[in-house]
């Protein structure tokens, strides 16, 4: 038996919905686990990544910590695909962009709140910076577009990879929203 | 034009001198990417998508603007081309706020589409997120700057098409703008909401509010009908969607009636009045209720059989012929009464003398010049007028041939210059002083020669020649020298236009118009059978009618018990419900509940503009054929079936084929 290929995803600045269209592959699903092994993903809730062949992001590069978490799984992966349009773009994450962050927090936390009048501050939370597509933060190798990408440009880009080739989708099923 | 012969990837292709190395292209089947470019409007080569390589220049050039030569050497499809034109998208994209994902234009955004066709699945550059604000202040359109490229088609289509300048860029750089006027609000800007703009955006930059998220032009059937809204008779493509229209747009943008108006873009689509689904008729408490066909028919014809010879029929020329001329048979054969008249007939029948006194002239509206005439005029007299918003094409044509080829502008008008920005003279008769005008501006064309005398009457130049000019202007209040200005601009002109309307056809005084067309014949303006006249006739079909005798005579009230007005979707104004008091029985076919069904004793339910077919004749006479854009709801007839099934119920069959 071929040994598997190892899989890690991350989902940063995002809606998790390129990990649910990732599940609509259904069936194809079933041949795909045969392929490969998922390692630390949302998934599986396993956090702390180790090497892997392939690294998936999903998500926005929004604060800190989604630097910190991109950068991680850069390192530890030989080839790094992204997800969606926040991840390839910025997408509707980057529409606060338009916004200071000042700006943006005060409206969250004190025109829009129900739960209380106070922006949270701890040590733990990760300051916000501007909102950035992957690929201004990290080497990205391949992109699969769209809010979410469907689940056949997802497949048409992991089978793909699982051929050695950098996929690029074509025209015809890219898709931006 | 020369023809050429130039190689494009390494095929021969031939063309025209004169015209650019796109067109070329675009007429041999070579797709070349464009966004700025649009067919009809002049290239300005803003976008660069269009690069080309050709042999002998140092870097690609657009082809939209680059001139074709003979034996020109070009590459449409090289990689380094490919690769130019995504880097340029990648630009645009991180230039302004583009996210796909909440555009309502999204699959039908043409920088969409170029990303997918170039693969641009990431943006090389930082973005900018610059803080644009959009302008969704008017009830029709918004402009949303954030999504602009500044391809500048919204400008030129105002400009070169719509010719009303409204709108142009403000700021330079990366702060440019299209901006209405000087940074207005386009809702109060000068901007005519023609939605010319609309259709020419390649983005989601400039939208209609009344077609947001209905869907995609993909998922549209597509049906080119006539606009109801006027006599122009402008050709609309109506979307359709699971029975709903998504917009309308024109089917070619850059043609004569290509800009279309509020009324045709927008307007139709905002129909509030409520909808008449079924017959109604007058129950005991006198109050309106629904009922069967069968019944309803029964309750007319009842009326009719007892007061057969003063039952009269009135119907609105925004109705097709076909309907038109059933309901001419079911008056004088159904009925039987002939007394039959449309809703402008009386505005038809002052044009209808007005023309048959000239020259004795039988050839009835054929005397009229087709639109397309305005567009070459060099002068352009407009008598009691108001072409901008009666039938804004008219309008439209006219400030083209003012501002783009230099035609002179005449306004008569007693109360407001019709054309502010436009005019180059405005005579300002006092009310009801026409006919004054009109002679005075005669015997001003007599005195200084301009008239073309072996045509004219001896009778006629003897009467101009006797006239008082003192007398004129003391009844118009205009001065000599303004007329005799008018005088020499209408008279000097090759291709001088006179365009007539509401404001002269409401004086009910036929003479008039014979004045008008005599004034066009002796100054030359003659084309074949035809003057360079044109009158602004109030219904879609008005013309139509004419030209089936619907509105040979008025109908008298005095002394009817009956009568049966096919309204259609027609708007009811305070005069028609004037006409229609005490009257002892009324029917009203309409679609849509108003003051006037409210009157009826019986209410008819009619299909609306897009639930029809048939054919128009426009205001210059072209036949147009409507088509049926919405399947009726269940339940409806058409206005001929129903004319048809109480023509039975009286005893008479009307079907013919």
């Amino acid at each position: 038996m071929v040994a598997k290929v190892k899989v890690a995803t991350a989902w940063l600045d995002c809606c998790s919905g390129c990990h649910m269209s990732f599940l609509d592959l259904d069936e194809a699903l079933v041949d795909l686990a045969q392929a490969i092994e998922l390692t630390a993903t949302p998934v599986t809730d396993i956090k702390e990544f180790t090497p892997v062949d392939l690294g998936i992001i999903e998500g926005a590069v929004s604060n800190e910590h989604d630097e910190e978490v991109a950068k991680d799984l850069r390192a530890n992966c030989k080839i790094l695909m992204v997800w969606g349009d926040c991840a390839c773009f910025g997408g509707i994450c980057a529409m606060r962009n338009l916004f200071s962050i000042e700006e943006v927090l005060d409206r969250y936390y004190h025109t829009e709140s129900s739960v209380g009048d106070r922006i949270p501050s701890s040590e733990d939370l990760p300051p916000l910076t501007k909102v950035r597509p992957v690929n201004q933060v990290v080497k990205v190798d391949c992109y699969v577009p769209g809010c979410p990408p469907s689940a056949k440009a997802i497949h048409y880009a992991l089978a793909e990879l699982l051929e050695e080739r950098i996929p690029i989708i074509p025209s015809e099923i890219m898709r931006f929203d | 034009m020369k023809e050429i012969t130039l190689t494009v990837n390494d095929k021969q292709l031939s063309g025209k001198e004169g015209s650019t190395v796109l067109e070329i292209c675009q007429a041999n089947g070579i797709d070349v990417p464009t966004l700025c470019h649009l067919d009809g409007l002049s290239d300005v080569g803003a976008c660069r998508m269009c690069v080309v390589e050709i042999e002998g220049e140092r870097k690609p050039v657009p082809s939209c603007t680059y001139p074709a030569r003979d034996g020109l050497v070009v590459k449409t499809d090289t990689e380094r081309l490919e690769k130019y034109r995504r880097q340029i998208l990648e630009l645009m994209f991180a230039e302004r706020n583009h996210f796909c994902m909440f555009c309502e234009q999204s699959g039908d955004c043409e920088l969409q589409k170029l990303a997918y066709r170039y693969q641009m699945d990431n943006v090389r550059y930082p973005y900018q997120f610059p803080s644009q604000t959009m302008d969704a202040l008017s009830d029709y359109l918004v402009i949303e700057h954030n999504r602009c490229v500044l391809c500048g088609r919204c400008v030129r289509v105002c400009s070169e098409i719509a010719a009303n300048y409204a709108l142009d860029f403000s700021g330079r750089g990366v702060k440019t703008l299209v901006s209405a006027d000087l940074a207005q609000p386009v809702s109060e800007s000068t901007c005519t909401t023609c939605g010319a703009c609309v259709q020419a955006c390649p983005t989601g930059a400039i939208f209609s509010k009344l077609s947001l998220y209905r869907g995609i032009t993909d998922e549209c059937q597509r049906i080119t009908t006539v606009c109801p809204g006027c006599a122009v008779g402008c050709q609309l493509d109506v979307l359709v969607k699971d029975n709903n229209i998504v917009r309308i747009e024109a089917p070619e943008l850059s043609g004569i009636k290509g800009p279309l108006c509020k009324e045709g873009r927008f307007e139709l689509l905002r129909e509030t009045r409520p909808r008449l689904t079924s017959p109604l008729v007058r129950g005991k408490q006198g109050e309106l209720e629904e009922c069967g066909w069968d019944r309803a028919m029964e309750i007319i014809a009842g009326k009719v059989n007892g007061s057969k010879d003063s039952f009269a029929g009135m119907i609105s020329s925004r109705l097709p012929n076909e309907t038109l001329s059933i309901f001419n048979r079911f008056i004088n054969e159904a009925v039987g009464s002939g007394l039959l008249d449309t809703l402008d007939g009386d505005i038809c029948r002052v044009i209808s003398e007005g023309i048959k006194r000239f020259q004795n002239n039988g050839n009835g509206l054929a005397i009229e010049c087709p639109i397309e005439e305005i567009l070459d005029a060099d002068c352009i007299l407009i008598v009691g007028a108001d072409p901008k918003n009666t039938n804004p094409i008219i309008g439209n044509l006219v400030q083209r041939a003012r501002r783009q080829k230099g035609a002179k502008l005449i306004v008569v008008d007693p109360s407001r210059n019709v054309f502010p920005l436009w005019t180059d003279l405005w005579l300002k008769p006092k009310a009801g002083s026409e006919g004054a005008l009109l002679a005075g501006l005669g015997k001003a064309l007599v005195d200084k020669g301009l008239l073309i005398l072996e045509k004219a009457g001896t009778e006629l130049i003897q009467s101009l020649k006797k006239y008082d000019m003192v007398k004129v202007c003391s009844e118009t209040g205009i001065d000599k020298g303004r007329l005799e200005m008018a005088a020499e601009m209408y008279g000097q002109a090759a291709h001088g236009v006179i365009i007539y309307g509401e404001g002269l056809l409401n004086s009910e005084d036929p003479s008039l118009i014979t004045c008008i067309l005599n004034l066009a014949a002796l100054t030359g303006n003659v084309e074949g059978e035809s003057l360079r006249v044109i009158s602004l006739k109030p219904g879609a079909n008005s013309r139509g009618a004419w030209e089936l005798g619907l509105a040979k005579r008025g109908v008298e009230r005095n002394g009817l018990k009956g009568l049966y007005l096919l309204l259609g979707d027609d708007q009811v104004n305070d005069g028609l419900i004037d006409r229609l008091k005490g009257i002892g029985f009324l029917v009203v076919q309409a679609s849509y509940q108003s003051p006037v069904t409210a009157m009826a004793d019986v209410v008819l339910p009619s299909p609306i503009w897009a639930e029809r077919e048939g054919k128009y004749v426009s205001m210059d006479g072209n036949e147009l054929e409507i088509r049926r854009a919405l399947k009726p709801r269940e339940g409806m007839l058409q206005d001929q079936e129903i004319l048809v099934k109480l023509s039975k119920k009286l005893g008479r069959e009307l079907i013919t084929s």
